[in-house]
């Protein structure tokens, strides 16, 4: 009886170091080349305010900010992110504190599970980066690429106005 | 996640990503943005063991090439919208482009070309390209080869790329005088028909996406509507079918999103 002999390299997943900046912080990780972004964020960095929904690329839970722009980490393969300075909902504002769009989104109950979350804040800061003071129309387009499954946009789409209202009002004292 | 045992490769020249491909040909795939083929990857509909990343050949450029525009094939949706170039010459793109689902987490990554790539018939760019005379600019192991789209489209989800090649980018020729029209069921559905209305001095034509496997480009010599309605009805032979919608009924609005397109040409976009 012979031995089965095993296939050259048929067990290896080929893999690499990866280093990206992360809320600031430089990080190196070993990463499998088939893996994606959302998830070394979540697996092998921890940050689990990242979320999975659909995987792919079509509810926006698992968006980040990568290099500036909001990018959803579903459709990046991780390998492709070398040197990718990246925040996640982790970082989105300091420690301990809410930003205008947080602040919002809590006061006018602009969510019920919280699952889409990450994505919808990336996104109305997104807009109002851009654009201090968007219409309803504006801030619709900006949210269609996240979606809710709870709640319906009514209350998002109110929260992102009065926070365009209150950062607009800051800017003014 | 992914399962297969993939290895990521990112050339920094057009030749080493030919080389790439070629060596790998029938377990590779083409890395752009990334929007329809990681997904599919995802699901398992797509199986290959490695990827080749054309993000190191710098194929992000907008530009005027003689009378036509050339996109490179990292060009953006985003881009796209951006580009005075393209909102001068040729505004298609960008009215296009503004269309395309997903937000800008996805437009700021995904590739008209690549979109064009996986030409999948119930998308946008296949269609615009085909209404904009496309070309289709190809890299391989023996250089250059140019493919206007027509040739280029084979079928749904089947393309005229050969051993070892990728698309480097499209050219396009500048058309001032446009109109588009896009059903889907909501604004973060895949389209179901879409025309693009194209009048580039010499002749008006309506191109229909995602009704067949292939583009629709009709020639439009008489702009009336039951001359409309008669030219289109008589060109949509094979119309496609898929989880959206039947294909009887892509055939029946067919017609009407020609006149819509020809309409928004004519009067320009409704605010």
């Amino acid at each position: 009886m012979t031995a089965v002999e095993p296939r050259a390299d048929s067990d290896a997943v080929p893999d690499r170091d990866l280093a990206l900046t992360v809320n600031g912080r430089r990080r190196r990780v070993r990463v499998e080349d088939r893996q994606l972004l959302v998830d070394v964020l979540r697996d092998n960095l921890g940050m689990t305010g990242t979320h999975i929904g659909c995987a792919g690329g079509d509810c926006g839970a698992c968006t980040v900010r990568m290099d500036g722009q909001i990018t959803k980490s579903c459709l990046v393969l991780a390998a492709s992110a070398e040197g990718a300075d990246i925040t996640t909902i982790e970082g989105y504002s300091p420690r301990g504190t809410l930003d205008h769009v947080q602040q919002a989104f809590w006061d006018l109950d602009a969510f019920q599970c919280g699952f889409c979350l990450p994505g919808h804040l990336f996104a109305v800061r997104d807009l109002l980066d851009r654009d201090p003071d968007p219409g309803e129309d504006d801030i619709r387009e900006a949210l269609r690429g996240n979606l809710c499954r709870c709640t319906g946009y009514v209350n998002l789409v109110a929260a992102a106005g009065e926070a365009a209202r209150r950062e607009r009002e800051d800017q003014e004292r | 996640m992914i399962r297969t045992r993939l290895r990521y490769h990112r050339p920094d020249r057009p030749d080493d990503a030919a080389a790439l491909l070629a060596e790998h040909h029938g377990r590779v795939a083409v890395l752009a943005g990334g929007s329809q083929l990681l997904p599919r990857m995802n699901r398992g509909e797509t199986d290959v063991d490695h990827v080749v990343d054309l993000r190191g050949l710098g194929l992000r450029g907008i530009e005027r090439t003689g009378g036509r525009v050339r996109l490179g094939a990292m060009v953006t949706y985003e881009d796209a919208i951006a580009s005075p170039l393209l909102a001068d010459a040729v505004p298609l793109l960008p009215r296009v482009a503004r269309g395309v689902t997903g937000g800008r987490q996805l437009t700021g990554h995904a590739t008209l070309v690549g979109a064009l790539c996986h030409a999948f018939p119930g998308t946008d760019m296949p269609g615009a390209l085909s209404a904009l005379g496309a070309t289709v600019e190809l890299h391989g192991p023996s250089g250059p080869r140019s493919v206007p789209v027509s040739e280029f489209l084979l079928g749904a989800q089947e393309i005229d790329r050969r051993a070892g090649e990728f698309v480097a980018a499209v050219t396009v020729d500048g058309v001032a005088r446009s109109g588009y029209c896009k059903v889907k069921h909501a604004t973060g559905s895949w389209p179901i028909a879409t025309a693009s209305a194209v009048d580039d001095g010499d002749a008006l034509t309506v191109t229909l996406g995602a009704v067949q496997a292939r583009p629709l480009r009709i020639v439009i010599p008489d702009p009336t509507r039951a001359a409309v309605d008669d030219a289109v009805a008589a060109a949509v032979t094979a119309p496609w079918t898929d989880v959206l919608a039947p294909g009887d009924y892509r055939a029946r609005i067919a017609p009407v999103v020609a006149r819509r397109a020809l309409t928004e040409l004519r009067e320009g976009a409704r605010a």
